[in-house]
């Protein structure tokens, strides 16, 4: 049977544990909701992620597929600026800035997806 | 010695729950391309993941059903066998067509899936989208017919009664596929779910803190993602169909997707975007269609006679209006300030 001292050690290393891993993903949490990770997905693969937030300088590139996206981001937004696919509704979509944001190239089969929780609305129907 | 394993075994489990009742309250969210759209879906619950893939699997089998664009599949081969003789077809084409008959008959033939010809003219949802011959229309036209759709239930079959007609099962095998998901969501044990199959969305229960889902209205004349309103949903089902979601211009004209059986053109009805809520998605798919096609004022009082189902209808003029079932869990809310909310007609 476990002795007294066994039940504090218990107790203490229990609490310990728990508010270490309370902490721990509040902490991650706030890292999470503080800068914007945008995800570029290729063919149902994630192919890139940017931290929109710390991009200082104007940055292109293009996914190449059947089609071909031309990809910018700036700080804090991201968007298909140019793209030969015949609909057309990824550059209609225009910029991307706020979590849950989703651009997609449906022909191309790219998507771009800021992650994290939209705070107004949890879809659009369309 | 011993003891210390003790305690650091019931420390391990004690951390391992902790985890797995953190994981229980975030989702599990997943983007996938299918039906020549892409399919995003949240899922609550710890067989979420389970659920999902299960999910994206019967969406792959039901588009291979459905689509045209396979000539193995139970549309591609009604078609070609068109006219000559019944073909047996999956159980769920075999719903399909039955609904499809039925809201076809409802509506008075402003939904029609024998449109296939005429879909097919005008190149819809290809790379080559292009205004048709007006002739070739209106010969076409005489092969759109709902009451030439022959099913036989008791041998799993079903034909077209003419040669050469076609049906086409884009505007309603979404809305089958929708429901599919929320069927198996359940039998999965999920009680909180979302799903957005290329803009129809069909949510099970209610977020996992209680609050209903809130699901924006596209606003028909912006970029994706923006809307004019957002209507809070549990259990429910809604369906939009609009002028801006597929479209080209030719000689500065726009033609849409969407075509009216009855002319063969893009219909031109007063309305540029019909949405429906309902509590299943099938029915909410076929009907966003249909009203869209029939215009305001018919729509308004044909969808008031519909019990459990309302709609939301935004006009050429940019007015918008809903049903009086939704007076409740509408909320008008036009950020680009363009549209009028009517609330009062």
């Amino acid at each position: 049977m476990l002795k007294k001292g066994d039940i504090i050690l218990l107790v203490i290393t229990a609490l310990l544990s728990i508010s270490g891993y309370v902490g721990y993903s509040m902490y991650m949490d706030r890292i999470e909701s503080l800068s914007k990770i945008a995800v570029i997905r290729y063919e149902d693969q994630t192919i890139r992620r940017i931290n929109i937030d710390t991009v200082d300088k104007l940055m292109e590139f293009t996914v190449n597929g059947i089609y071909n996206n031309k990809i910018l981001v700036e700080k804090g937004r991201i968007r298909v600026i140019e793209s030969d696919c015949p609909d057309q509704v990824c550059v209609r979509t225009g910029w991307l800035t706020k979590t849950g944001e989703l651009a997609v190239c449906v022909p191309n089969r790219l998507m771009i997806k800021i992650e994290g929780e939209n705070l107004e609305i949890d879809g659009v129907t369309h | 010695m011993y003891k210390t394993l003790k305690v650091a075994i019931l420390v391990i489990i004690l951390i391992i729950a902790l985890v797995a009742c953190k994981g229980w309250q975030k989702p599990v969210e997943s983007e996938n391309f299918l039906m020549g759209t892409i399919i995003s879906q949240r899922v609550y619950g710890k067989n979420a993941q389970k659920a999902i893939d299960a999910v994206n699997r019967r969406i792959l089998e039901l588009e291979e059903l459905m689509t045209v664009n396979r000539s193995a599949g139970d549309a591609s081969k009604i078609n070609e066998m068109s006219g000559k003789s019944l073909v047996p077809i999956d159980q769920s084409t075999l719903q399909v067509l039955k609904k499809a008959v039925y809201f076809s008959r409802l509506t008075g033939g402003a939904f029609d899936v024998t449109v296939g010809k005429i879909v097919q003219l005008w190149g819809i949802s290809t790379d080559n989208p292009n205004v048709p011959d007006k002739q070739e229309i209106l010969d076409s036209l005489k092969l759109v017919n709902y009451e030439d759709i022959i099913i036989d239930e008791y041998s799993c079959s079903a034909g077209l009664r003419y040669e050469n007609q076609s049906i086409d099962l884009g505007g309603i095998a979404k809305g089958y596929a929708g429901d599919e998901a929320i069927r198996l969501y359940k039998e999965y044990g999920i009680t909180s779910a979302y799903i957005n199959l290329g803009g129809n969305v069909v949510v099970l229960g209610k977020k996992p803190d209680g609050s209903p889902w809130r699901i924006g209205i596209q606003n028909p004349r912006s970029s994706n993602g923006k809307y004019i309103g957002i209507v809070e949903v549990a259990d429910k089902t809604v369906v939009t169909s609009g002028d801006y979601e597929r479209f080209f211009e030719k000689d500065g004209v726009r033609y849409h997707h969407i075509i009216d059986p009855k002319t063969g053109y893009p219909s031109n009805s007063d309305l540029i975007s019909s949405t429906i809520i309902a509590d299943v998605s099938v029915d909410a798919d076929a009907l966003s269609t249909s009203t869209f096609i029939m215009g305001l004022e018919k729509s308004i009082d044909f969808v008031e006679n519909l019990e459990g189902v309302e709609g939301i209808f935004i006009t050429k003029d940019k007015k918008v209006y809903a049903t009086s079932g939704l007076r409740d869990s509408f909320r008008f809310s036009d950020e680009s300030g363009e549209f009028e909310y009517v609330e009062k007609r």
